[in-house]
């Protein structure tokens, strides 16, 4: 399954380059408009990173979902479902990557910013300003015991619906190639197909926490998509092996 | 290799190695390729290219010693032999396509000598 | 052994394979032939488990062809197939990663006959080269079968000769191989068995020796019989 998330990454590797090209302009504006002292450049600078950021990891969400349109509506189908690999394995590749590649992108993203605040700092302020920065950034107090519940929430409901979405994404994308087999408009068709899944499932989980309490629905909640995600995820894979022709 | 398709491809392999050896290209007591080998340098199915030394085998041309490959008969008397019976067949088949002219065999015959 | 029983496959409009029911068994080339439409190739690709019947099954040794099947059965597609970022060296990668079967000697060997080289992009190739590469690829494995759709298509008469003995060297007592082709003709000389289609149906199944014994007929002779033309001949 390694070798199947390898060529995943490699499917997508060039909207990677092109984010990192993108990111990489940006940077070097904000660091000219930083060093020369130039408003205009660091400010231009920042804004296109915070696009960077804010566009890329979307990007490279979705991403995903056109990689799986691709596989299975045009020839190149044949590279990935000659392999002796399971549907399920596909799949789980898949949605592995994506995890990891939002991660990595997520991760990049928030190194370089704190990177950036420093030298911002630091250029400012010098080198003094920069250790009481860091000073400061290091020995900020959190309390955890308030956020924890907060975070936890934020994260998995993150996790959640990201899931959902990239699970009920391949669904629809699979049953319109199913049943369209790569005609015109099976783009569109999928698109469809997701919002009536969604719609569905969304109703389904308010009827369940209807009469709720706040945070029991939204535990009932997030515990309903994952559910929900995971047979969604089984009847995928169903499909794709007895069913999908590509 | 030509191959007439609508005639066993096997017999004409067969007649073309025959003539291979008599005209010497494949010394007597020679060891022939693999069956393998053969359907590659034929381009020919390998089952058509066994049943070649199945068929010249069955001819006394060549034999088969176990593990070290199909041979060429060693028997002196073999290139004769074979030379005389390739020989008349072509001999009969000139007969048969010149008697369904109507011509003779005595005025086949005649027909040589003037060639010459 | 690989077996087709009573396969039928269903499109909206058409049915593209009809009832076919056949075996294939080990030591043997088997040619498909018929006209385009016949059902060759949707019949190749059921049984590399690409496309799934709409009734009835393809067995591999017993089982319903899936993904242990794939392991054996080493399927060409007439159409590339490949990533558009892939370079011939990046074809053979790929195989590698995921065929247990697959030589990379062999592979290099190959390459060098058919006059490719590792840096080229497959996006780039011509048709005949990449009929090449993909008969390169393919014939790299050791695999029990082999299904060649089309892999005379587009290719010069000098590099038809390579092709064929790079198939014939895959050839054994315990391979099943079948090639599809219009050019009848070409594959004459080295098939045991002809499998005509024509319409989605299995016409006939003969084997091309005792075609020729029996009834002083080559397999192009029985090929004009059943579709009322030779073939495309080249």
């Amino acid at each position: 399954m390694t070798k199947l998330m390898k060529y995943e990454w490699r499917k997508a590797l060039f909207p990677k380059m092109v984010l990192l090209v993108i990111t990489a302009i940006a940077e070097i504006a904000f660091l000219i408009g930083i060093f020369s002292k130039k408003e205009m450049w660091y400010g231009l600078g920042i804004e296109g990173l915070v696009l960077c950021a804010i566009f890329g990891i979307l990007y490279i969400g979705i991403e995903s979902l056109t990689t799986f349109s691709k596989d299975l509506n045009t020839k190149q189908s044949y590279m990935l479902f000659l392999t002796p690999h399971t549907s399920y394995e596909i799949l789980g590749s898949k949605v592995l990557m994506n995890a990891i590649s939002i991660f990595v992108t997520g991760a990049f993203f928030a190194v370089l910013a704190i990177v950036d605040i420093g030298i911002g700092v630091a250029s400012i302020g010098g080198v003094k300003e920069l250790l009481s920065f860091a000073e400061a950034f290091m020995s900020v107090k959190i309390d955890w015991n308030n956020i924890r519940q907060i975070a936890l929430m934020a994260f998995s409901s993150a996790l959640v619906s990201w899931l959902n979405i990239i699970v009920v994404g391949y669904l629809a994308i699979l049953l319109s190639a199913t049943v369209l087999a790569g005609k015109k408009g099976s783009r569109v068709v999928s698109f469809v197909i997701f919002l009536i899944i969604s719609g569905i499932s969304s109703y389904v989980v308010n009827l369940v926490t209807r009469s709720m309490n706040e945070i029991a629905s939204f535990w009932c909640t997030v515990g309903c998509m994952l559910i929900f995600t995971v047979i969604f995820y089984a009847i995928t894979g169903w499909i794709m092996d007895k069913k999908l022709s590509v | 290799m030509e191959f007439n398709s609508a005639l066993p491809i096997y017999l004409q392999v067969v007649t073309a190695i025959k003539r291979e050896i008599v005209i010497g290209a494949i010394g007597l007591g020679e060891k022939l390729p693999s069956g393998r080998d053969l359907a590659i340098r034929y381009t020919i199915n390998p089952n058509t290219a066994s049943r070649v030394y199945k068929e010249l085998e069955s001819e006394g041309i060549c034999f088969t010693r176990r593990g070290l490959g199909t041979f060429v008969s060693e028997d002196p008397e073999l290139i004769s032999r074979m030379k005389a019976e390739m020989a008349q067949e072509l001999l009969q088949q000139f007969i048969d396509g010149m008697s369904r002219l109507g011509i003779t065999r005595a005025e086949a015959a005649e027909m040589i000598r003037r060639e010459e | 052994m690989l077996e087709s029983r009573e396969v039928t496959k269903n499109y909206l409009r058409k049915t593209a394979v009809n009832h076919v029911s056949l075996q294939l068994e080990p030591g043997k080339i088997y040619a498909i032939l018929g006209p385009n439409g016949s059902g060759k190739t949707t019949w190749m690709k059921m049984a590399a488990g690409l496309v799934k019947p709409s009734s009835g099954e393809i067995l591999y040794n017993g089982k319903p062809v899936g993904v242990e099947s794939k392991k054996d059965i080493a399927y060409m597609s007439t159409e590339p197939y490949f990533y558009n970022w892939m370079t011939v060296k990046d074809v053979g990668a790929y195989y590698q990663d995921f065929f247990e079967d697959f030589s990379m000697e062999e592979y290099h060997r190959l390459l060098q006959r058919m006059e490719l080289t590792e840096d080229l992009k497959t996006k780039a190739l011509s048709t005949g080269m990449m009929a090449k590469l993909k008969i390169a690829v393919t014939m790299a494995r050791k695999a029990k079968v082999y299904l060649l759709d089309e892999p005379l298509n587009g290719i010069d008469l000098m590099a038809r000769d390579e092709i064929m003995r790079s198939i014939l060297e895959s050839a054994g007592s315990d391979v099943t191989l079948m090639l599809s082709s219009h050019l009848v003709d070409e594959l004459e000389k080295i098939v045991s068995t002809a499998i005509f289609m024509k319409h989605g149906n299995l016409v006939t199944v003969c084997d091309a020796e005792e075609l020729r014994m029996q009834q002083g007929k080559s397999i192009v002779d029985l090929y004009r019989e059943i579709y009322g033309h030779g073939g495309e001949q080249s």
